[in-house]
């Protein structure tokens, strides 16, 4: 088959955007095994504790069991310092690193893409006041901030989330902005406003489709930041507390005791699943920015 | 560039006012915010009663607009940074003994960061898709999703256990002139704080570099016959310095968060140590001294980095004064 004539061109249904795109994100191999493996942690992590439950919050039972006990076909992947099923507990923290980290990303680019489209598209006036406050935000050491926060207003799952969620979106706000700006400018945003279209028409019909792209992109990198983040809190003693567990305070358990004797299995196995989880979500992260280039999109 | 300047600190000055703003008003969206330095200078037993007069002998009670004034009046007519009834001691001295090891800190592995990321992202971009590019990428994105106490917990477990041939303990005290009296015992915190900030800094590098190797000038020079190490450090490089520099720049509010995990785990008395301890024990005057400073020194930062970018590119200070 040579060349199409112009005709046939025009004649043959156009491929959806989303399908062509969904075509270059699935044919990276790697990105297919990141969802894969995330789909799959993500499934035992809010099923095993259904499915198979394992004493993880009765503190006075797991005194029954013993303790730092080695792995064995009764507990997998042994028991931590305070008799909890490790494996059962990777599965019980993973859910709330998860859960938390799901909706505290959704939070910052909820809120970042809402601060940044009214500040880029307004432009002017609203603009500058709008990037300033960013600014001092910005300046304000993020992690800090965080600190601050949660212990003037206390950890419960509830606050972490929104202490989170209220204090990462500062940077999705600025990039998002910088798109606004961008689009807002270009020729088909300016023939619509000729043709006398409102600006919210602008905005929904315009601007936050064109910037969709990064708006993906950036909710990606911010779910494994927040899930980094509330592991450094579990570290410092400032994550979710007892009896619920995170996987941050879980490997912050299991690290304190590495000096003292050599419970592997409170530690690397966790942290294997930790490390693939958010380089998973950050290479999804990486290939959906491919995805939406358009220079890579098949003509 | 003398008018660029003076715009760029009249704008700091102006974030600066907004940020005090913020910090100085968190405590009050919490009742014993407030009330807290009435605690911890009385203890856990004192009557409300007794609370409440402490506070108001104190003038914690007051409305927020004078103690807001009177806040701002003593930072920035007196350097008073208010007095920390936790140590029973002014906020400035506490801030004076962490502040040079904080520094000190941030400050080397920033340099060593710049030294040793800069180059390599070249050398991935340059030499792209090789297995040296795949492996350092892949090591960059494990270190980059790892968080850094673990990291620093098995730097020190295999130190401490397996390997001891470098000091694990931190420096003894807290005099600043011990990083040249008992310079091993800097060597891990930094190398971690290095590390950590390695993995980020060399993808921005790599991605940076990659978006300039493909524009038209490149293929230009190397028309014109530039051998290829020519084009990589006169063009590419010196077009890629402007994103490195801002990233530079922004980058200070995050090597010094990363500062928090990396002191408490080394046990090292800085900034970040110090924080953490205030912030548990609700000492409000340290915390706010401490997010004030550090706020500054990254809006010194910035402006250092703007400063920078005007120098490395001509347009923006250009476009500036045309404005």
């Amino acid at each position: 088959m040579t060349n199409p004539t112009l005709l046939e061109i025009e004649r043959s249904a156009p491929v959806p955007m989303w399908r062509q795109r969904c075509r270059i994100f699935f044919s990276n191999r790697l990105a297919l095994a990141s969802v894969i493996f995330l789909v799959l942690i993500g499934a035992l992590c809010y099923l095993v504790p259904l499915l198979h439950p394992t004493n993880q919050t009765d503190a006075a039972a797991a005194l029954l069991t013993p303790q730092n006990a080695n792995p064995s076909m009764a507990h997998w992947l042994g028991t931590n310092a305070a008799g909890f099923d490790e494996l059962g507990r990777i599965f019980y923290g993973g859910e709330y690193s998860l859960t938390l980290g799901l909706l505290a990303g959704f939070i910052t680019i909820v809120v970042g893409t809402i601060y940044g489209m009214i500040a880029g598209f307004f432009a002017g006036v609203t603009d500058t006041v709008m990037m300033r406050l960013l600014d001092a935000l910005l300046s304000i050491p993020y992690f800090f901030f965080l600190i601050t926060l949660i212990s003037l207003f206390g950890r419960s799952t509830t606050f972490l989330i929104l202490s989170i969620g209220l204090t990462g979106w500062w940077g999705n706000a600025r990039i998002i902005r910088g798109d606004a700006l961008l689009i807002r400018g270009l020729e088909y945003s300016q023939a619509s406003t000729a043709m006398g279209a409102s600006k919210w028409h602008i905005i929904r019909r315009h601007v936050f489709p064109n910037s969709i792209s990064n708006i993906v992109t950036v909710a990606t990198f911010s779910v494994a930041d927040a899930i980094l983040f509330l592991s450094a809190l579990g570290f410092l003693g400032l994550g979710i507390q007892l009896p619920q567990t995170d996987w941050g305070t879980m490997l912050q358990d299991g690290t304190s005791q590495l000096q003292s004797a050599n419970y592997w299995w409170e530690v690397y196995p966790l942290a294997v699943i930790f490390i693939l989880v958010v380089v998973s979500i950050n290479y999804i992260g990486d290939a959906l920015r491919d995805a939406f280039e358009v220079r890579l999109v098949e003509r | 560039m003398l008018s660029y300047i003076v715009r760029r600190l009249l704008q700091s000055l102006v974030v600066l006012f907004i940020i005090i703003f913020i910090t100085f008003s968190l405590p009050y969206l919490e009742p014993k915010g407030i009330y807290a330095p009435a605690y911890l200078a009385l203890g856990s037993h004192a009557t409300p009663l007794n609370l409440h007069l402490w506070a108001v002998a104190h003038g914690i009670n007051r409305p927020f607009l004078v103690r807001f004034w009177e806040y701002l009046f003593n930072v920035f007519a007196h350097f008073n940074l208010g007095y920390s009834y936790q140590a029973g001691r002014p906020v400035w001295d506490i801030l004076a003994l962490y502040v040079p090891r904080t520094i000190w800190l941030a400050l080397t592995s920033l340099i060593l960061t710049c030294i040793i990321a800069i180059p390599l992202g070249i050398f991935q971009a340059s030499r792209r898709n090789t297995v040296f590019d795949y492996s350092a990428t892949g090591i960059a994105f494990v270190l980059y999703a790892m968080p850094s106490f673990l990291l620093c917990s098995l730097v020190l477990e295999y130190f401490g256990l397996h390997w001891p041939h470098l000091p694990v303990s931190p420096p003894a005290g807290v005099a600043p002139w011990l990083i040249f009296t008992d310079p091993g015992a800097f060597i891990m915190p930094i190398g971690c704080l290095t590390l950590l900030s390695v993995a980020g800094l060399s993808r921005f590098m790599r991605g940076t570099v990659l978006e300039v190797l493909v524009q038209d000038y490149i293929r230009t020079a190397r028309a014109k016959g530039g051998s290829s190490r020519h084009v990589l450090f006169k063009h590419a490089f010196r077009n890629a310095l402007g994103p490195i520099v801002t990233i530079l720049g922004l980058s200070v509010p995050g090597l010094l968060g990363g500062a928090i995990v990396i002191e408490t785990v080394f046990n090292y008395g800085g900034l970040g140590y110090e924080t953490v301890n205030a912030a548990l024990s609700g000492d409000v005057n340290v915390v706010l001294g401490i997010t004030l400073l550090v706020s500054i020194l990254t809006l010194l930062g910035n402006l250092l980095a703007d400063i920078g970018l005007g120098i490395v590119n001509p347009r923006i200070r250009i476009e500036g004064t045309s404005r």
